[in-house]
């Protein structure tokens, strides 16, 4: 889903970085309040967590592979600037250290999979744990992935409208709306069921670990 | 400043340099210098950036070379800038990857250093991991593995790396308590 480098123009990263810094200090402020011997190595290890969950293919029929990203697994475990944080982490982790992802889309990735992704997560299953543990689960897996995809989408999409030459020639990203919002999204629709059967699994998978490693 | 930190301010100006420039010949000839600056790592920093890009630049030259096609427009400037800026910025990347010590750059923040630092480590643990669990799934097989073998293997592998990032972080835990990194 995530956006590389070059097809992002400056009008649109540098604010977003603007956005996504502050959001990442008051992040930071949230998390720090329990942040401790016990948290930090645990933001760290989920951080790693999600960078593997993101090599992870999950088969689907007709050879084809997708690949999960944790993001809902790591909202409803952990919160979501937990989410957030980590997920920011491994975009950085990505962009920076193993040359995978940008620098330039950076802010968007993160603020699209890292905190629409969580908080969106994190909603369904406050909205709906108490009814269907379940069915939270899944839609908390699904919007995680769903709801970036629009918006990195919408992000792509508005790059010809703010950033083309004289003549009206792309600068950047060089598809409209009409044509992003379709070719991201529709995929994401399908990769959001995988996603959301992950959250499920991984989360009682977790519960149980937890409950085995208290004992 | 140390030496790593003001190379990071360098990268970040060549990146905002590059988001700027919109003339194919200035792109190239930022390329250029990056590919100079690379010194004899030049030719593979030059194949990895354009192997990174491929698959995705090519959907995307293609699709647009179709459109402009279709709307009779000229996309070889356009085409030409997109796919100079991509791999100018990527090999800036590499560069930089190469070069550069990140952690020492941001050791300005220590929870930031430690995060990553932490995070860096077992990405890479997992990562041989995650290609240890591909290969043996490989050599278990002596065709094509099935898509329920496929399934159990991925969640094989996932739950391994669950149970491994919570030792983890159990044990990281433990060594910063007692080096006392709370209390510093």
């Amino acid at each position: 889903m995530h956006i590389p480098d070059g097809f992002i123009s400056p009008q649109t990263y540098l604010p977003a970085y603007a956005v996504a810094a502050g959001l990442w200090a008051f992040a930071a402020r949230r998390v720090r309040r329990d942040l401790d011997a016990d948290t930090l190595p645990f933001l760290a290890a989920y951080t790693a967590l999600s960078f593997v969950l993101m090599m992870v293919a999950l088969p689907l029929p007709g050879g084809t592979t997708v690949h999960a990203a944790g993001i809902g697994l790591l909202a409803v475990s952990f919160g979501g600037w937990m989410g957030f944080l980590a997920i920011s982490l491994v975009l950085a982790m990505q962009a920076l250290l193993f040359g995978d992802g940008g620098i330039t889309a950076l802010p968007i990735n993160a603020l699209a999979m890292g905190l629409v992704g969580s908080f969106a997560a994190l909603a369904a299953w406050k909205g709906l744990g108490r009814f269907n543990q379940s069915v939270a689960l899944f839609l908390a897996g699904w919007l995680s992935i769903v709801l970036p995809a629009l918006l990195v989408a919408l992000a792509l999409g508005i790059q010809p409208l703010i950033a083309h030459d004289a003549q009206g020639a792309p600068l950047f990203f060089p598809f409209s709306m009409n044509i992003t919002l379709p070719a991201v999204v529709l995929p994401h629709l399908l990769v959001g069921l995988a996603e959301g059967v992950l959250t499920v699994l991984g989360y009682r998978y977790l519960t149980r670990l937890r409950e085995k490693l208290a004992a | 400043m140390n030496r790593d930190r003001a190379a990071l301010f360098a990268y970040l100006a060549a990146v905002l340099a590059a988001s700027w420039l919109h003339d194919p010949v200035w792109l190239a000839a930022g390329l250029a210098v990056t590919l100079l600056a690379a010194g004899g790592a030049a030719s593979s920093l030059l194949r990895r950036s354009v192997l990174t890009v491929l698959a995705f630049n090519s959907v995307i030259s293609l699709s647009y070379a179709a459109l402009a096609w279709m709307q009779h427009i000229m996309p070889w400037e356009t085409l030409l800038r997109i796919n100079l800026r991509v791999v100018l910025l990527t090999s800036l990347t590499f560069l930089f990857i190469a070069r550069v010590n990140l952690f020492r750059a941001l050791d300005f923040s220590q929870n930031l250093t430690y995060a990553l630092g932490l995070a860096y480590s077992q990405a890479l643990t997992f990562r041989r991991a995650h290609e240890d669990f591909r290969l043996a799934l490989a050599s278990r097989s002596l065709k094509r593995p099935r898509l329920i073998d496929r399934y159990r293997a991925s969640a094989a592998a996932a739950a391994w790396f669950i149970e491994k990032a919570l030792h983890a972080a159990t044990q990281s835990a433990q060594a910063l308590r007692s080096r006392g990194f709370f209390h510093d």
